[in-house]
């Protein structure tokens, strides 16, 4: 039943607002608190980040990800894109500074979503330098230079390791799409 | 093989995926997104990564109320409910909500047509002919149905607890390191103490301790950290948060997010709720040197 939350946004219902806000309001706040400086700042965030799921709702594909990963995706989206706005840096690295994530216990039965729950495993398979590199610098935050520094590989090196990283968990949480998929499975 | 500039769009789609992208590098997107029409759109990086944040966030906390409701009124604004309705919608969380009350507002007071009332009527029919049916199918069907088979309990198989799998690691792993707990201010009114066991083959770990004091969860939680010798002291490894509720001895499993190779110390810190990313150390509780 809650994978037809936005579907039925996307056809204007309005109790679906509601089930919207009680299944996915604490995970985007949470996010938010995260990647914002202040609550205020996260306030905002949140009510952006909910204006653009109505929005995209319909664009909802319940093939390609669950409604938690792809709420959490435009959540991120838009975070990201606030954080370049206040920043005004073109690189990442100030970014990266403030992207932080809260750690916690990984026990399977609190992971938010299917794909969060595959993810856990997916990384597992990862290379420990690609694992490292990967939990580094999307859940940790840190930057290219400083992953680079913290496990002692050059700068390239961290990037082939990230990209590479993203691509495998790409091919095994099956979210590349059929035809994309074989691009980059190289 | 991919040409180069296929290789700087899969580059920049998967830049895009961990942090932002700089005016020339979403403009170089574009571009390469006509030339590669099939990447156009392309969420997968993203979900990948999102699917990756997930797995170690807290989902657990809660919106505050008034910005429930601001979102509530936003969405009133956005899909234009306003205009023309009497009804408003109630902007308490749903499960709150059905506690007693009804999900509208009390302006909302809807008209019971004949067909709303038959649909309650029906409703009301089916509810006691499943009564009825649960009654003669629970309470009677064993002479009933005499012929069937009872229903075999299933037992659940037992889990092993954490005490039990702390003996198992012990006695599986022969790599097994142990470090004794201790206050980190030794001022401190609280004697705290206990052991760490850490197997690096296995990358698995408990920590056992006595008398750290009961936290409140929603103000704050314990978090392990592993200073590993092949990482920057400056980032120890986070091994998981953790709450405390009772007295006595408590075991918890460590949790390290990435491999530890060579640990040199643990140390607990109290952090706020859900853990943070970078300790800033003030709050040390305990410690464990190997």
């Amino acid at each position: 039943m809650a994978q037809v939350i936005l579907q039925r946004i996307a056809d204007g219902d309005k109790t679906a607002v509601q089930d919207c806000l009680d299944n996915y309001g604490g995970l985007v706040w949470s996010l938010a608190r995260r990647m914002c400086r202040n609550n205020a700042d996260a306030e905002d965030a949140v009510q952006e980040i909910f204006i653009d799921v109505w929005k995209n709702a319909g664009r909802f594909d319940e093939n390609q990800a669950s409604e938690t990963t792809f709420i959490a995706m435009i959540a991120r989206r838009r975070l990201i894109d606030r954080l370049r706005k206040v920043t005004r840096k073109p690189d990442i690295d100030s970014l990266e500074d403030i992207l932080y994530e809260p750690s916690k216990d990984s026990n399977e039965d609190i992971l938010t979503s299917i794909e969060a729950k595959e993810a856990a495993k997916a990384m597992k398979e990862l290379r420990p330098e690609q694992r490292q590199a990967i939990y580094l610098s999307i859940v940790q935050g840190c930057s290219h230079q400083e992953i680079a520094e913290t496990l002692d590989m050059p700068l390239g090196t961290v990037k082939t390791h990230i990209r590479r990283g993203l691509m495998q968990m790409r091919e095994i949480l099956g979210s590349g799409n059929s035809g994309n998929s074989k691009e980059v499975s190289a | 093989m991919k040409n180069l500039n296929e290789e700087t769009l899969l580059d920049l789609l998967c830049k895009k995926a961990v942090a932002f992208l700089d005016a020339n590098e979403l403009e170089q997107l574009k571009k390469l997104e006509k030339e590669f029409p099939e990447w156009k759109d392309d969420d997968s990086f993203e979900l990948a990564a999102t699917a990756i944040n997930l797995s170690v966030i807290d989902s657990g906390e809660k919106m505050p109320f008034h910005l429930r409701s601001k979102i509530m009124a936003n969405a009133e604004d956005y899909f234009g409910w306003n205009e023309g309705l009497q009804e408003t919608i109630s902007f308490e969380p749903r499960n709150e909500v059905n506690n007693g009350s009804l999900a509208t507002s009390a302006s909302y007071a809807p008209k019971t047509s004949f067909w709303q009332s038959l649909g309650w009527g029906v409703a009301a029919f089916a509810c006691i002919a499943l009564a009825v049916n649960l009654y003669l199918t629970r309470f009677q069907g064993q002479t009933d149905v005499a012929g069937n088979k009872p229903p075999v309990l299933q037992t659940p198989t037992p889990q092993p607890t954490d005490v039990q799998k702390r003996e198992q690691l012990l006695a599986s792993a022969k790599d097994t390191l142990k470090a004794e707990v201790a206050k980190a201010d030794p001022k401190s009114p609280n004697e705290i103490s206990g052991d760490i066991v850490w197997s690096g083959s296995e990358q698995k770990g408990y920590i056992r301790f006595r008398g750290l004091p009961a936290n409140d969860s929603s103000k704050s939680t314990y978090q392990l950290w592993i200073f590993d010798e092949a990482q920057d002291e400056k980032y120890p490894i986070d091994g998981g948060v953790f709450d405390v509720n009772k007295d006595g001895e408590v075991i918890i499993p460590i949790d390290a997010k990435i491999n530890v190779k060579n640990p040199k110390m643990f140390a607990i810190t109290k952090e706020k709720p859900g853990g943070v990313v970078v300790s800033d150390r003030t709050g040390i509780v305990a410690i464990a040197k190997v």
